[in-house]
């Protein structure tokens, strides 16, 4: 239920209608940023009125559009997806071991099936070593190289199958932390892939990456 | 969730995470749409093709504010797109005239005209819609699918434009009172 008046009401139904003139569109989304209660009748008006969009045949965008909107936003810095960095990671075979051995302090293994992640990042600024216990569903991560910038955090992310990623929290500054992971993530953490983003301070919000892919890797079993 | 809208949530997803060959999907599935909503706005065939450029900037920029728990992906993605037509149709005309964003109806009881939503028939705009008048009703139609603005529709129904703006707040709240049960 809401706490609005009827002329609030009205006034969020005129802006998703889109009848208001441009100061007062700019008055009305001001609060819509500071007023939860507002923003979400906002919302609402939205899904109400959005069938009346049925009336509109797709009409087809010229091909230069995609060009230049291409050209806009990838233009300088061509990246594979993280999606085929996924691929490429599954298909390396070499042992990760070593990975370990990248830190002053090597994490310690349990007698059980271990399995290991070496995260680094493109120009090797940034490293994270994750050493996953599977009879104590226990992950241990070494954080080496550079920490986020300033007013922001790595954000450590499962990532199974083509699931949308699962966070497993914000990465510690530096040193070595211990993870427990929840029973239910447990089965998913064999053979997946392990991804760091920078994320806002505290982490992505809503619990989806938001920020750049920094570093990824499988965890293998060693 | 149908398939296409589970397909392009999934879509929007892997946009959050800066999957280009996902976000190039998207724009295969949904820039016809989002294409229509601009030109239908913004009535200028280049003013409708830069909006739908900055529209999919922003969704490969925001792709993560998209809540599935608020918004089906085919209605936020029309949403986006209908705000930033409406913002850009607006500017170029702004200083035309200014309302008043605490607007009062002046009477908020039940019009003529309301008895016949009020009944819980028709959850779906469309079934409400019928229950407008049918001038009001193709008022709203015009606002929200043409985008004409309240001096717009005054003109076209040669009333001054705070009874227009108040015919139009009426049939809202009419509109919602049927929508929600």
């Amino acid at each position: 239920m809401t706490d609005l008046s009827t002329d609030d009401i009205a006034l969020a139904g005129e802006y998703a209608l889109g009848t208001l003139d441009h100061a007062t569109r700019g008055t009305v989304a001001a609060r819509i940023r500071r007023d939860a209660v507002f923003a979400a009748e906002v919302a609402l008006w939205e899904a109400r009125l959005d069938p009346l969009n049925d009336a509109l045949a797709p009409v087809a965008p010229p091909a230069a559009l995609w060009r230049g909107l291409e050209g806009r936003l990838f233009a300088e810095s061509p990246r594979p997806s993280p999606w085929r960095w996924i691929a490429a990671a599954g298909a390396l075979s070499t042992a990760m071991l070593a990975a370990v051995l990248w830190f002053g302090a090597p994490l310690a293994t349990g007698p059980g099936p271990m399995w290991v992640s070496d995260m680094v990042s493109e120009d090797g600024s940034v490293r994270l070593a994750a050493l996953y216990d599977e009879d104590r569903g226990e992950m241990r991560v070494s954080v080496g190289g550079e920490a986020a910038p300033e007013g922001r955090d790595f954000e450590l992310w499962l990532i199974a199958g083509e699931a949308a990623p699962i966070s497993l929290g914000v990465m510690p500054e530096a040193g070595q932390a211990a993870m427990p992971i929840p029973e239910d993530l447990r089965p998913l953490m064999l053979n997946a892939t392990l991804a760091i983003t920078d994320e806002p301070a505290g982490g992505a919000p809503g619990g989806i990456a938001t920020g750049p892919v920094v570093a990824l890797a499988a965890l293998r079993r060693i | 969730m149908s398939t296409q809208a589970a397909d392009l949530a999934d879509l929007l997803t892997r946009v959050a995470l800066r999957d280009r060959s996902a976000f190039k999907a998207l724009y295969e599935a949904a820039s016809p749409k989002l294409f229509a909503i601009c030109l239908s706005l913004l009535k200028d065939r280049r003013e409708a093709e830069d909006a739908l450029q900055e529209v999919f900037v922003k969704i490969w920029h925001g792709a993560d504010r998209f809540a599935p728990d608020l918004a089906s992906p085919a209605a936020w993605l029309n949403t986006v797109t209908r705000n930033h037509a409406i913002d850009r149709l607006r500017a170029l005309r702004s200083g035309s005239y200014t309302l008043d964003a605490a607007e009062q109806i002046a009477d908020p009881g039940p019009d003529p005209e309301a008895t016949a939503i009020t009944s819980s028939e028709g959850r779906r705009i469309e079934g409400c819609m019928e229950g407008l008048m049918p001038e009001r009703a193709e008022a709203v139609r015009l606002a929200y699918v043409e985008g004409e603005s309240y001096l717009e529709l005054s003109e076209r129904y040669s009333v001054p434009l705070n009874t227009m703006r108040s015919w139009l707040r009426r049939s809202l709240i009419q509109l919602r009172n049927c929508l929600s049960p």
